[in-house]
């Protein structure tokens, strides 16, 4: 008979155990903001083809207090989504190779977050001339 | 040497599986010089203190993948980590995460074994040569498309750094994704295709959420994640192409 | 007990036994193979082989070059006949491995690339990096995956050999996890168990390297032949004796003393040479070099560290950190992790550090012992091909060479050969086990196990280093008496079943004192210097009148072994003056022309 009996710990609060998992927990809940902030907008596109009242409405309440609260804080989450998720955007890429040689993991995650802050500011300025 | 002998306290889980229902954590008080490695400690403690304190370890210079331990909760290969770096701190090494408890730090490795033959890791030639052609050819090209997949050394530090195999230990895993990557992607091989399905079966690649964590701890930067990430990836170029073509889409 | 009727049993799973494997399976599908490995077969130590595999590969080279340098290189202790087939076999065993997908570095044309290697007249030694056999290892391991008549019993722990009416039929085996015995009969048996560097104290080998297939078939009347040839590698990191690779100076390293001075070039391997340059200077055959550097230590040239001791310098600076990087990787992360050394910008401290065992169980050419029914392969084994000293990149070829040869053999003979009476067998296994049972549950021990082997590693490393005296050889012999006896005091601290490492480390040793004792009176026997084995007593020259010849050990139960001299098989070179640098070339040319 076989004395073996191998012990398996319980993976209850894995997350907790070490600072690597913790922020991978916090990148994947921040994905939770950014759904919701494109539900949001879908809200806004469903408002504007219900007319010019509920359009108005819709942009009322996204003024009110509550409203900027709840944008600074969504700000605040998808930027560090977009950091976490440009930051292992290389391991899930193949290699690209550039005059012979590998681009390193740092340069496909500045390149991504520079294409992020470009698109941005892109959008930024778009919005801010229709908005003159 | 004696002059600058320092004491270390290294705490360790100890598992007797015919005395302990449960492991338990026990301290020793260590005295260590600055070239001593975490498995050196583990080694005076044996020697000296408990000749039942069980481990696995040979080569003492990270090639044979033997002496990974959790090392303050990150895996780690012992004989490249110095108790040094921990002191005067207490150091806590408890055997390798998700993986079942045999005694002290030796886990079970079985079921990782079992996933490393379940890949076909070897050539499937795609044209088969005899000895008297001699070598294939290989371009500087073709070697590093596969080169980095080669460096596993199965320490299996990847598989206690991935959540997704302490949840599902059916995941086949970093380890053994990255040696199906690495033949696949060897000009000599043929067999992406016969591989595919395991890819992307219940216990492939899906599995992995892209924790990314296993390329952290890997120790010859095999970079087990992007292996991974790739072959999702293959395997849903695979499962597209499917439709259009009854061969399907591999390579 | 467990029992597995197998047709051919392979004792170790590091390179030679994975490659005998391959060789039974393919030879015949139909015969079972138990493989058994104390650890899983890719953590044997074929794994920190670094610098690579010799082979004749360029069109300038030939295989009567690569016979030249091995039967030179060996000090003429040769089998001149084995060295002739290794030779020949080399290149199609290597170009085989290639073929399973070995990575070996290649040319920007996408051949095979060779580098230069000590004692080798000729650039052909094929490498993968700087972790060739890591790569080797793990290749066949990977491609023993593919043939099912493998079973492998990874895990368990050798503990004696089986035999009948003078035939070797089986072994019995430890299944770690368990703690239970196993008897795996087999009418073929290959021991392929490394060899034996860890009986000294500062070595390049893993825990793993203590000898056990030796003691084995030495405690079954097997003789080891040439034990007392142990090859102490130049270049080793102190304290702990990690291997800084050959191919360090292949690539174009330079060993200098304590004044930044080359001084090889005193020591018969000079003129100096700003390009490695084959058989010169810090391409010069191991066992010079590490005795160069005992002689820098007496003259007081070597470099006194603080905590490492006596050290000269391999000085890699001038080759720059990329082609450092490209070709010796692994070198570089262990200077770095090890050291805390950027070996681009710091030259390495190293000193001569245990390596290999040349001598091992004496097998003919076709990697048969005298024991019916086994054989040999690899480190543990004495083929023939080594003589007085290796030749770095000569023994991972071996261990294809002869795997193969053993495989074959192995599978012809458990064709041909009768299975053993199963309860005879059954009844020697039990025997075995309760006598191997009695070490773990005795309870009146007082010898720690530690102890004990430490003391055994300094005696081997005073009286077997790589300068030997009579007197320091006799009071090695006079300890490992010693120890014998005290072993015999042994407590063991851990009395369970599952994963008793406790248990088996003192089996181990027990192996190791056996192995131990066959070197140090093999050492004192011979009355000559030879290659590896050097005398400062009145015996400073080669005596080919009366030491060519094998030493071979004979087991003596409780007592010293008995040494016996065998005959040396000398085919087509007679033995010379062994000379390297501007000397060797000089040789070389006379030995040319006198052929012409």
């Amino acid at each position: 008979m076989s004395k073996r009996r191998p012990y398996v710990r319980s993976m209850d609060g894995w997350w907790k155990k070490n600072p690597y998992f913790i922020e991978y927990m916090i990148h994947e809940s921040t994905a939770l903001f950014v759904a919701a902030y494109a539900f949001i907008l879908l809200v806004g596109l469903v408002r504007l083809g219900q007319g010019e009242a509920a359009w108005s409405g819709w942009l009322d309440a996204l003024k009110s207090p509550l409203s900027l609260t709840c944008h600074v804080v969504f700000l605040v989450a998808i930027l560090y989504h977009t950091y976490t998720w440009f930051k292992i955007m290389p391991i899930t890429m193949p290699p690209i190779i550039v005059g012979g040689k590998r681009v390193g993991p740092e340069v496909i995650t500045g390149s991504g977050l520079l294409a992020a802050l470009v698109a941005s500011l892109v959008l930024l300025g778009l919005v801010w001339r229709l908005a003159l | 040497m004696s002059e600058n002998l320092k004491i270390i306290e290294i705490e360790v889980l100890r598992y007797h599986p015919e005395s302990d229902r449960e492991p338990h954590l026990e301290v020793y008080k260590v005295p260590f010089t600055d070239d001593m490695s975490v498995l050196q400690g583990a080694q005076y403690i044996k020697d000296n203190f408990d000749g039942s304190l069980t481990f696995r370890w040979s080569c003492r210079m990270a090639i044979c993948g033997s002496c990974g331990m959790m090392i303050n909760g990150i895996p780690k290969l012992s004989c490249e980590t110095f108790l040094r770096d921990y002191h005067p701190n207490r150091i806590r090494i408890e055997a390798l995460a998700h993986f079942p408890i045999e005694k002290d730090l030796v886990v079970d490795l079985s079921g990782f074994i079992e996933k490393l033959e379940s890949i076909q890791p070897y050539i499937i030639p795609k044209e088969p040569r005899s000895l008297e052609q001699g070598e294939y050819l290989q371009s500087p090209q073709q070697f590093n498309d596969y080169i980095q997949f080669t460096s596993c050394i199965n320490c299996t530090l990847c598989y206690a750094a991935c959540p997704q195999f302490g949840l599902n230990p059916d995941f086949i895993g970093p380890a053994a994704i990255a040696l199906l990557h690495r033949y696949n992607m060897d000009s000599r091989d043929g067999a992406a295709e016969e591989r595919m399905e395991l890819v992307a079966s219940e216990e492939g690649v899906f599995n992995c959420s892209a924790v990314g964590y296993c390329s952290v701890v890997c120790p010859k930067h095999v970079d087990p994640a992007n292996a991974v990430n790739i072959n999702k990836t293959n395997a849903a170029k695979d499962y597209f192409l499917r439709f259009l073509s009854p061969k399907g889409g591999s390579k | 007990m467990e029992i597995f009727k197998a047709d051919v049993v392979i004792v170790g799973g590091g390179g030679a036994g994975l490659r005998a494997a391959i060789a039974v399976a393919e030879s015949d599908p139909s015969l079972k193979i138990a493989l058994v490995s104390k650890v899983y077969p890719m953590r044997s130590h074929t794994v920190a082989a670094e610098g690579g595999a010799a082979g004749v590969k360029k069109p300038t080279d030939s295989f009567e070059y690569h016979f030249h340098d091995t039967v030179g290189g060996g000090d003429w202790l040769c089998e001149q006949d084995v060295v002739e087939y290794f030779v020949r076999q080399a290149p199609i065993e290597l170009t085989q491995l290639e073929h399973w997908g070995c990575p070996w570095s290649r040319t920007e044309d996408g051949h095979v690339n060779v580098r230069a290697f000590g004692g080798m007249k000729i650039e052909r030694t094929w490498f993968a990096a700087d972790k060739s056999g890591f790569h080797i290892l793990h290749t066949l391991f990977q491609t023993s995956i593919k043939y099912p008549s493998i079973k492998r019993f990874d895990e368990h722990f050798c503990v004696d050999l089986v035999e009948e009416d003078g035939r070797c039929q089986g072994v019995v085996a430890i299944e770690m996890s368990t703690g239970e015995f196993s008897l795996i009969e087999a009418k073929s048996v290959i021991i392929a168990t490394g060899g034996a560097g860890r009986v000294f104290r500062e070595s390049t080998l893993g825990g793993i390297v203590t000898g056990d297939g030796m003691a084995l078939a030495y405690r079954h009347g097997v003789a080891l032949r040439d034990m007392e040839f142990v090859q102490y590698h130049p270049t080793c990191m102190p304290v702990t004796g990690l291997l800084f690779t050959e191919a360090c100076r292949g690539e174009g390293g330079y060993l200098v003393n304590k004044d930044g001075y080359r001084y090889l070039q005193d020591y018969g391997l000079g003129p100096l040479q700003d390009k490695p340059k084959n058989k010169y200077m810090e391409l010069g055959p191991r066992d010079r070099l590490s005795q160069a550097f005992f002689f820098e230590q007496q003259k007081g040239r070597t470099i006194e560290h603080p905590t490492l001791g006596s050290v000269v310098h391999l000085d890699l600076r001038h080759l720059g950190e990329a082609y450092l990087r490209e070709r010796l990787p692994l070198i570089y992360e262990m200077a770095e992790t090890f050291m805390g050394i950027d070996p681009a910008k710091e030259p390495i401290p190293v000193r001569p550090g245990v390596h290999y065992t040349m001598g091992g169980i004496k097998t003919d050419g076709q990697c048969a012992a005298s024991l019916k029914g086994l054989y040999a392969i690899g480190e543990c084994s004495s083929v023939g091909i080594h003589g007085a000293n290796r030749l770095g990149s000569n023994s991972l070829t071996e261990l294809l060479v002869f795997g193969k040869v053993a495989g074959v053999e192995a599978a012809r003979n458990a064709k041909t050969a009768a299975p053993g009476n199963s309860a005879n067998l059954l009844k020697q296994a039990q025997a075995v086990e309760q006598r191997v049972m009695a070490l773990k549950t005795k309870s009146s021990g007082t010898e720690r196990i530690s102890v004990i082997r430490k003391e055994m590693a300094q005696t081997m490393e005073d009286g077997c280093g790589i300068y030997r005296v009579e007197k320091t050889m006799q009071a090695t012999c006079d300890k490992l008496a010693e120890l014998r006896e005290r072993f015999k005091n042994i407590n063991i601290d851990d009395k369970s079943s599952v994963w008793n490492t406790d248990w088996l480390t003192a089996i181990e040793l027990d192996y190791q004192l056996d192995v131990a004792m066959a070197m140090a009176h093999s050492a004192i026997n011979r009355k000559e210097s030879r290659g590896a084995h050097q005398r400062l007593d009145g015996f400073e020259q080669r005596d080919d009148v009366n030491f060519l010849k094998h030493s071979e050990a004979y087991y003596v139960a409780g007592s010293a072994p008995r040494i016996a001299l065998g005959d040396v098989k000398i085919t087509t070179s007679q033995p010379a003056a062994r000379v390297y640098g501007a000397a060797g070339e000089k040789a070389d040319q006379e030995r040319k022309a006198s052929h012409v």
